[in-house]
């Protein structure tokens, strides 16, 4: 177990490394220029835009960046953004808080909604509900984030004036915690729902046919015969176990979160990582783009990472060589 | 309960949070603030600082409410002369000679840690301000400043290199001063990432409480600010990157003012339904042009092939009915300018009225210069070249996207040919800064001093891109610059020169509109900057029942 | 070409299938003949009087903001979408392929660095990957947007067909004939080409449908398909500034976007429950 474990733990740092200096070179070896963001109307004369080159070290060989870069991020300094004039660390620290609330509010309903619509839709398979709700999920998983919030924002935000349709919180709310949670919660709906649809859809099917495949197994059917309730057949002996394969997506959904958070945070001004990055693209702010994806890709790694190590504790029949 | 009945209580919890029972005292502090909704966030609001990528408009905004410069610019904008100044840092000003200005700084005037500000502070900021290697904008701003030097505690004396009509307009309007008694023993070159940017300390109207990054920066009336403190308790300056969320926010209440209602016109129809907001017309320091490249975008060291004839530009000019686009595209919130002057230069005022259509003398022009359609294809041709061209312009601009789909049209009749290629922001910066372009459709956001335009129309201009070059004009731009005595005339004489030499069409000037809520009284926006008069806004006393969401 | 004909007829016996494979079939045939009976998605109609018009009989969708049809530009967009979709999907089936069958072949060094370099592109969402490539030059040509995306997604097709070589290569047969004489990569990739033509397949087609999304996500940040060349998530982009005044110039687009990546993936699910009842 101990050295299964440090294996993958290198094999992860490898990836990692690898993924990096992909990254890096990926941005550098193409055409264009840094520093080409300027405020509209007011250009830069060229002895400007020379200083801010060697400012941000945009002048030297493409080797010397890279070192600089990689032993930058060894002491976790990810460069000073072009836009914001601070450094990336500081701003993608900031921005961290808001995004993990929203992406925990996403998982959260993921792993609740998504699998309790699965296990309904096993249980009555074949009946109209199930049908209507794999249509849903079918759908779900088809529609563009982008656009399906933008829909929200406008009915529910603006036509129906039902809920916020942008920000994180009103600056003018009361304070206490309740008025202040409450603030929060009415904010939070719109993108949390929005940025959940695709993955919900995506859990619910794995859900239902994790579920079938286990009331076909035989100990169901002995439960079942043995005159348990079905409710107590589904949850406490079927679902138990159908449960296991569909969590370990958590390393699946974590990709598909990251990327449907750049538009949905985008569209409803949330103050995360993801309209950070999208903020970015916008403004070609080299430095903070590769920051925000440094971070994702640590995200996404780390998180492989500890699906595995969790599916080999909770699973003995994983072998650990 | 059922499930679903859970549910549903959930969401009306959810909802019902919308419309708290909110204590009165909290509702009067809500009418005393102000949220201020922008598309950008302040990353540096400190003087100094605000050059290259920072040299914005959110900075700036903040940075005005924070730090008091030592005299403000008069509503006329008039920048020559020392009659539209008046004091605020600096309680006087007079003039020793032609090239002395002394300054007595308000002796009431304090920091917001307490301190008193002094002549150390204007000499300090302004060593730094004139350092190019620390502030390579503001020291060509200032280029004309020889000597900032202090006698005692509140007198500061300004030496220049030359006597001209700005001298008082180049030592107040660029820079405000910053505290020395806490920056002198941060190194200059370290001072972007200082706590102090985190939170600075000024001498204005606000101070800094807090920012809650990505979400809005939050001001507080400075208590006892020398100059009376402002009625509006609170500023919040909150960020919404999308311009359609902005509006939205302050229809639905979520914030209280936003500048630049953007297009199309609907969207005013919209403000103008709300009972509680106003629309706020304000000229602005914009206007848009279609620019000539005067160079082979393929080769800069060649004259451009097609548009280094003025007949051609001419005759583009001619063949476009700006007033029309203008009317199609901004409604009443804007006009066509004369020359490169928008509707806050001073200049403006007495200018000649721009030249309408006249698509048959441009016909002829073109003719003229051998161009003919002998094809038949609805393109001229001359000696196997075809009249096209490609214009540039930004996708961020609904106004210059939406013009340019009709300068396209209106070209087409005279038969040029136009292809339109529409950029991303900064994509569309680079390319015009590399001069690879035959048309641009450019927008330029000018100070309030004409001296500016030898920035973009002289030969040695530091954003002259499209290589414009004019002995004659640069000859009058430095005699309009010199002028002591009837400037007005001077700059009329570079506006007239520049017309007839077409380096450009002038397409649009445009207004900005804003929407403000009607609480708020003896409302002044600034078009040099919006905010900028804060702290002089009132709050009306009738309360009313302001509720959002 | 008989297995892709009974693969067809298996789509098209599941209800689920027909319906997608019926959609696309509609989608492809509307893209290709709506120039015979729409207007041109670049006429204006009239920049006064029929800009963001409401749906009408003369404009079934609206116009948008400069007053173009939104329908034909729906269709137009379908164009452009399936187009890059197909290319792009077609590009990296061949590249993962490529890859998978290199890497397996060979072993060694060789397959070592390719899967490291693997994992390490796959640590990296694709959106991620495409949005450092795309915000990088200032001008991205459609051709070189679809080479971009196809390149960025083959990663996950090289480990799959790199593991059919390895478990082929391990057969008794293919070492049986192996001993007899015969060619051992004539043996490999005839068993390969058995063996992995359905999961490419069904990767491809949904593959389709991810590309679709993903393209419509980039034009959306504006680093996607360029104007004036119409797109769906182009237009949802240019359609956010009028979302409250003229609804129909974002939603119409939107629709179109999840009806297509619904019919590709009810199409690619019915395949695999033909071709590859294992994964089902």
């Amino acid at each position: 177990m101990g050295r299964w474990l440090l294996r993958r733990t290198v094999q992860a740092a490898v990836t990692l490394a690898v993924a990096v200096v992909l990254l890096f070179l990926l941005m550098h070896v193409l055409p264009g220029d840094p520093l080409s963001r300027l405020e509209e109307g007011r250009p830069l004369t060229a002895a400007q835009t020379e200083a801010l080159r060697a400012r941000y070290g945009l002048d030297r060989p493409l080797l010397s960046q890279l070192g600089t870069f990689l032993s930058g991020l060894a002491r976790g300094d990810l460069g000073t953004s072009i836009e914001y004039g601070r450094p990336v660390s500081t701003l993608i620290v900031e921005r961290l808080p808001a995004t993990l609330l929203l992406g925990g509010s996403v998982l959260l309903l993921n792993f609740t909604v998504g699998l309790w619509l699965g296990v309904r839709q096993a249980v009555r398979k074949g009946s109209t509900e199930d049908r209507w709700l794999t249509t849903l999920s079918l759908a779900g998983y088809a529609t563009p984030s982008f656009w399906l919030g933008l829909v929200l924002a406008w009915l529910v935000g603006i036509e129906w004036r039902l809920l916020p349709p942008a920000g994180m919180r009103d600056p003018l709310a009361e304070s206490g915690f309740l008025a202040t949670a409450g603030d929060l919660l009415r904010h939070l709906v719109l993108p949390a729902l929005t940025l959940s649809v695709v993955s919900i859809a995506g859990t619910m099917r794995y859900q239902r046919d994790a579920m079938l495949e286990t009331l076909r197994l035989p100990y169901i059917v002995t439960a079942r015969a043995k005159g348990l309730s079905e409710e107590r057949v589904t949850w406490r002996h079927a679902w138990r176990n159908a449960l296991f394969p569909v969590l370990t997506l958590f390393g699946l959904w974590l990709p598909v979160l990251v990327t449907g958070s750049v538009f949905v945070e985008a569209v409803f001004a949330w103050p995360g990582l993801g309209s950070l990055a999208a903020a970015a693209v916008g403004n070609r702010d080299y430095p903070l783009l590769m920051g925000a994806t440094v971070l994702v890709a640590v995200i996404v790694v780390g998180a492989n990472l500890l699906t595995d190590l969790a599916y080999a504790a909770l699973d003995p029949r994983v072998r650990l060589t | 309960m059922t499930r679903t009945t859970w549910l549903g209580a959930c969401l009306v919890a959810i909802v019902s949070a919308a419309h708290p029972s909110a204590a009165g005292a909290q509702r009067a502090a809500a009418r005393a603030s102000i949220v201020i909704v922008t598309g950008q966030e302040a990353a540096v609001p400190v003087p100094t600082l605000m050059e290259g990528p920072q040299a914005s408009i959110a900075n700036s905004d903040i940075a005005d409410q924070l730090f008091l410069r030592l005299a403000e610019l008069g509503p006329t904008m008039m920048t020559a002369g020392d009659q539209a100044f008046r004091p605020l840092l600096a309680r006087s000003w007079t003039r020793r000679d032609s090239l002395t200005l002394v300054f007595d700084l308000d002796p009431r005037a304090r920091w917001h840690d307490g301190a008193p500000v002094t002549s150390t502070d204007v000499v300090f900021t302004f060593a730094r301000a004139r350092d190019p290697r620390l502030c390579p904008r503001l020291a060509e701003l200032l280029r004309r400043i020889t000597s900032v030097t202090a006698e005692g505690g509140h007198r500061v004396v300004f030496r220049f290199a030359e006597a001209y009509a700005e001298q008082l307009y180049d030592a107040v309007f660029h820079v405000a001063p910053l505290p020395a008694h806490l920056l002198a023993g941060i190194a200059p070159d370290s001072l972007a990432s200082a706590p102090f940017v985190q939170a600075p300390v000024g001498d204005g109207p606000y101070r800094w409480v807090r920012r809650a990054p990505g979400e809005f920066i939050e001001l507080a009336a400075f208590e006892g600010f020398f100059l009376g403190t402002p009625a509006i308790r609170r500023v919040f300056f909150r960020l919404a990157t999308n311009a359609e969320a902005r509006l939205n926010m302050v229809l639905g209440g979520q914030a209280d003012a936003t500048d630049n209602i953007p297009p199309p016109r609907s969207n005013v129809a919209r403000v103008r339904a709300s009972p509680e907001l106003r629309v706020v017309t304000v000229p602005s320091p914009t206007i848009g042009f279609l620019l000539f490249n005067q160079r082979d975008p393929r080769d800069l060291a060649r004259p451009h092939p097609i548009l280094s004839d003025i007949d051609v530009r001419r005759a583009i000019g001619l063949a476009l009915d700006r007033r029309l686009m203008v009317r199609a595209t901004l409604g009443d919130a804007g006009e066509v300018p004369y020359g490169p002057a928008s509707p806050i230069l001073w200049i403006r005022h007495g200018a000649p009225r721009p030249l309408g259509p006249d698509t048959g003398e441009a016909r002829r022009l073109l003719a003229a210069r051998g161009w003919v359609d002998r094809d038949g294809d609805g393109v001229l041709e001359r000696g196997g070249q075809r009249l096209a061209l490609t214009m540039t312009l930004p996708n961020t601009s609904a106004i210059r996207q939406q013009m340019a789909l009709q300068v396209q049209e209106q070209l087409r009749q005279i038969g040029v040919h136009l292809e339109l290629e529409r950029l991303e922001g900064p994509v569309w910066n680079e390319r015009r800064t590399a001069g690879r372009f035959d048309i641009d459709f450019s927008a330029s956001s000018q100070d309030p001093s004409p001296t500016g335009l030898s920035q973009g129309w002289s030969c040695d201009g530091g954003t002259n891109v499209a290589h414009y070059c004019d002995r004659g004009v640069d000859s009058l731009l430095e005699v309009a610059a010199r002028a002591t005595d009837d400037a007005g005339e001077a700059w009329h004489a570079v506006l007239r020169r520049i017309e007839a030499d077409a380096p450009a069409v002038f397409m649009y000037a445009p207004s900005y509109l804003y929407a403000v809520h009607r609480r708020f009284t003896n409302m002044r926006i600034r078009p040099e900057s919006s905010w900028i008069a804060l702290r002089e806004w009132t709050v009306a006393a009738a309360p009313r029942d302001a509720s959002g969401y | 070409m008989t297995a892709g004909g009974g693969a067809l007829r298996g789509v098209w016996r599941a209800s689920s299938g027909r319906a997608g494979l019926a959609f696309l079939l509609f989608l492809v045939l509307l893209a290709l003949a709506g120039p015979l009976f729409l207007p041109d998605p670049f006429r204006q109609f009239g920049l006064l009087e029929l800009a963001d018009a409401r749906p009408s009989a003369e404009h079934p969708f609206g116009t948008d903001q400069l007053s173009r049809d939104v329908l034909s530009r729906v269709v137009s967009g379908a164009r452009v979408s399936l187009a890059v979709a197909a290319l792009a999907v077609a590009l990296s089936v061949t590249l993962g392929a490529g890859v998978g069958l290199v890497a397996g072949y060979l072993g060694g060094a060789v397959d070592g660095v390719l899967m490291r370099l693997v994992d390490g592109a796959l640590a990296v969402p694709r959106l991620f990957l495409l949005l450092l490539v795309l915000a990088v030059p200032e001008r991205v040509p459609l051709v070189a947007l679809i080479v971009l995306i196809g390149a960025t997604g083959w990663f996950a097709t090289s480990r799959l067909v790199r593991a059919e070589v390895l478990r082929i290569r391990e057969e008794a047969y293919v070492r049986a004939a192996e001993a007899l004489g015969a060619s051992r990569r004539r043996i490999i990739f005839r068993h390969l080409l058995v063996n992995t033509a359905g999961p490419l397949l069904v990767t491809a087609t949904l593959g389709v449908g991810d590309v679709i999304l993903l393209e419509a996500g980039l034009s959306f940040l504006g680093l996607g398909v360029q104007p004036p060349t119409p797109s769906w998530g182009g237009m949802i982009l240019d359609a956010r500034s009028v979302l409250v005044t003229a609804p129909w110039v974002g939603i119409f687009p939107g629709i179109a976007i999840t009806l297509t990546v619904l019919a590709t993936n009810l199409v690619g699910d019915a395949l695999r429950d033909v071709l590859d009842p294992r994964g089902a």
